[in-house]
């Protein structure tokens, strides 16, 4: 596989050296990447590797007026664990008058929120180091085709169509959450499959509008729930004194409707987005429910205020998720609270620039705060180094309050 | 999330009007020479005959004080729709910022720039909030402002005298603006027969020399003079700025649709 790749990494060094465009007509090739190196350390005894990873991502996109041809393999290469090599995207775009179409494995981005997915539901994500990776990192391409039709310059539509579900990668290793049953659980993972069918595939329509006082987008979706719900029963024991659980995860229909907008006022974005979710299954202490769940709507929202002052960056976001017509004994809370905020500083022609960026859960007192630093010696190089830091004891953040860590990445585009 | 760092670049990206050459550095109609008041001169610079529309490739060289050079390319089209100036940048170079895309509408009437920044690994448009105008232009030595059309109506003109640069008869002017500002002053070298300001000198809120703008390469094209290169040097900090157009193309016709987010979306 390392030999493998750095044949590619060679290919695409040599190849990226010379220009393939022959004329404004004829479709060019053009390859870019990099190669990074990622290490990070725990800051708690025994101070382990928390993650040592090194990354070859190559994109190569042959382009015309008309059509585009993109692929986006990639390869983690990890010391201490078993190699990834995958293709994140691979699709052909086709440009006309007034319709694009791009069909194959793609990554796809809604909303306006930074660093939460409240309309931004197409692509699931990658989660296994829980929310760590680049924003490009996290999203998993699908296998969609996607059509785009453009009736004017400031109106647009989008409809994609998703034939096989995709489901997110949760956090694994020392990023897998804790869960605490109050019996020992046996799993039973014969219902997990989505049949690949028409009646399994997913549906998502999103409408534009782009004027110079506001962009506004409207959505709808028919989808899959990207996690898995936990169908709990109790199981006859053997020993009557020690009851077990059987749980039997299955993928379950996710329908939304939402709408985001930005607009700029005196200077400051401000800038939203919120969907209405019908539906989603949630845990419930109810005796009487089957499967220990219940359905319930749930409202999620994001209200976000950016400014730029000098060579400063703030941006600030409030997360709101409410789950409607509540009742007690639901295991997750009916309102849940969090909050964003970002603070960036650059330096000495733009060559450093600091960065803090945390999330906060107002109800557990819960937070990450990722504070970073990053020196661009030369061009297409950059030296980064940061912690991540959590607090608190329960929560999103706070159950990963072992995990603090400091890690330097190095990283070369070319 | 190291796109946060493209971002930063990016949005810096506003108002690089003067990228055309068809700014505060424009050229201007000939006009029969006579005596003239500074303001009168300043109106000249101001009022120059510009195309409504254009394309060309840029290379902004920043050099530091020890004559090491980080290079940006770009190419960027821009129309006048009278009430509103479009401009669409797409960035070729260097790797890290590649596809990256900035689209600006500029008003004519005291309305802030709308602006929007497209960076390829998000794969969305952001609508980005438009910084003071006294800060830099992504690292270089042109703040906004040094790229922005500047009314006369916003300074004080004064004829200091007439004098011969690079050849050519010069107008000598300096402008004190009205109200407190990035700059004390200003100095600029008036070509008489042209209207571009062949040098201008920036001095701090100490009067102190802050910069000197040179132009070392201009020239017509479909009948508008043309900046072909600038050159922004701080004296104070030893490091400077060039920017050089090429394959200027002015007068296309360009379509509506160059200055959309699904061009910005599309990339060259």
């Amino acid at each position: 596989m390392k030999i493998k790749a750095i044949y590619i990494l060679g290919a695409a060094l040599l190849w990226s050296q010379f220009g393939f465009a022959q004329s404004e007509d004829e479709p060019k090739l053009e390859i870019n990447g990099f190669v990074r190196n990622y290490t990070g350390v725990l800051l708690a005894p025994p101070n382990e590797y928390s993650i040592i990873q090194n990354t070859l991502n190559l994109e190569f996109r042959l382009q015309s007026d008309k059509f585009a041809l993109y692929a986006n393999p990639y390869y983690f290469q990890y010391p201490n664990k078993d190699d990834e090599f995958k293709l994140r995207e691979a699709y052909v775009d086709i440009y006309l008058d007034k319709f694009d179409f791009r069909v194959g494995k793609q990554q796809i981005v809604w909303g306006q929120a930074d660093g939460v997915f409240i309309t931004d539901i197409v692509s699931p994500l990658d989660l296994t180091d829980f929310l760590l990776r680049d924003f490009n990192e996290i999203r998993i391409g699908v296998n969609a085709a996607k059509i785009n039709y453009y009736p004017n310059y400031d109106h647009s539509f989008e409809l994609v169509l998703i034939p096989s579900f995709t489901p997110s990668i949760f956090p694994s290793d020392i990023w897998e959450p804790t869960i605490d049953f109050p019996a020992p659980p046996t799993f039973d993972t014969s219902n997990i499959e989505v049949p690949f069918s028409l009646e399994s595939s997913e549906v998502f329509l999103k409408y534009s509008l782009s004027k110079s006082w506001a962009d506004i987008q409207l959505m709808g979706a028919y989808t899959w729930d990207d996690a898995p719900t936990m169908h709990v029963t109790q199981i006859a024991p053997p020993d009557p004194n020690a009851p077990s659980l059987l749980i039997k995860p299955e993928y379950h229909r996710l329908a939304l409707a939402g709408m985001s907008f930005n607009t700029d006022i005196q200077g400051f974005v401000l800038r939203g987005e919120g969907a209405y979710y019908f539906d989603k299954y949630y845990q419930t202490l109810d005796p009487t429910a089957k499967d220990a769940l219940v359905q319930k709507n749930f409202i999620n929202y994001v209200v976000g205020l950016d400014k730029s002052i000098g060579d400063w960056k703030l941006s600030a976001q409030f997360i709101q998720r409410v789950i409607i017509d509540y009742d007690e004994s639901i295991k997750d809370e009916e309102v849940d609270n969090l909050a964003t905020l970002l603070i960036s500083k650059s330096m000495f022609r733009e060559t450093v620039r600091l960065e803090w960026f945390s999330y906060y859960g107002f109800n557990n007192n819960d937070a990450l705060m990722r504070i970073r630093g990053f020196y661009y010696p030369m061009d297409a190089v950059s030296l980064e180094l940061g912690a991540n830091i959590f607090t608190g004891s329960k929560g999103m953040f706070g159950q990963y309050d072992d995990n603090d860590m400091m890690y330097v990445r190095i990283k070369y585009n070319f | 999330m190291n796109n946060n760092q493209n971002f930063n670049k990016m949005k810096n990206l506003k108002l690089i009007t003067a990228t055309l050459g068809i700014a505060l550095l424009a050229a201007i109609i000939p006009v029969k020479l006579k005596a003239q008041t500074g303001e009168e001169i300043a109106w000249k610079v101001y009022n120059r005959a510009s195309p409504s529309d254009g394309e060309s490739d840029m290379t902004m060289t920043l050099i530091n004080s020890k004559g090491k050079e980080r290079v940006r390319y770009l190419h960027q089209f821009l129309k006048d729709y009278e009430e509103v100036e479009k401009k669409v940048m797409f960035f070729k170079a260097p790797a890290d910022v590649k596809n990256t895309s900035f689209l600006n509408y500029s008003y004519d009437d005291d309305r802030d720039d709308d602006q929007w920044l497209y960076l390829p690994a998000l794969k969305k448009v952001k609508r980005i909030s438009g910084g003071s105008k006294d800060d830099y232009f992504m690292g270089s030595d042109f703040t906004y402002e040094d790229l922005e059309k500047r009314s006369p109506k916003k300074d004080v003109h004064k004829l200091l005298k007439q004098e011969t640069l690079n050849g050519e008869q010069c107008y000598v002017i300096e402008s004190t603006p009205k109200e407190e500002g990035q700059y004390s002053k200003r100095v600029a070298w008036v070509i008489k027969d042209k209207w571009i300001p062949l040098k201008i000198e920036f001095y701090d809120e100490d009067e102190e020399l802050l910069k000197v703008l040179t132009i070392p390469e201009f020239k017509q094209i479909n009948g508008y003079w043309t900046i072909i290169t600038q050159d922004m040097r701080n004296v104070q900090r030893s490091h400077k700025t060039v920017i050089k157009l090429s394959n200027i193309e002015l007068e296309k016709g360009l379509g509506d649709e160059k200055f959309t987010q699904r061009a910005m979306m599309k990339g060259l």
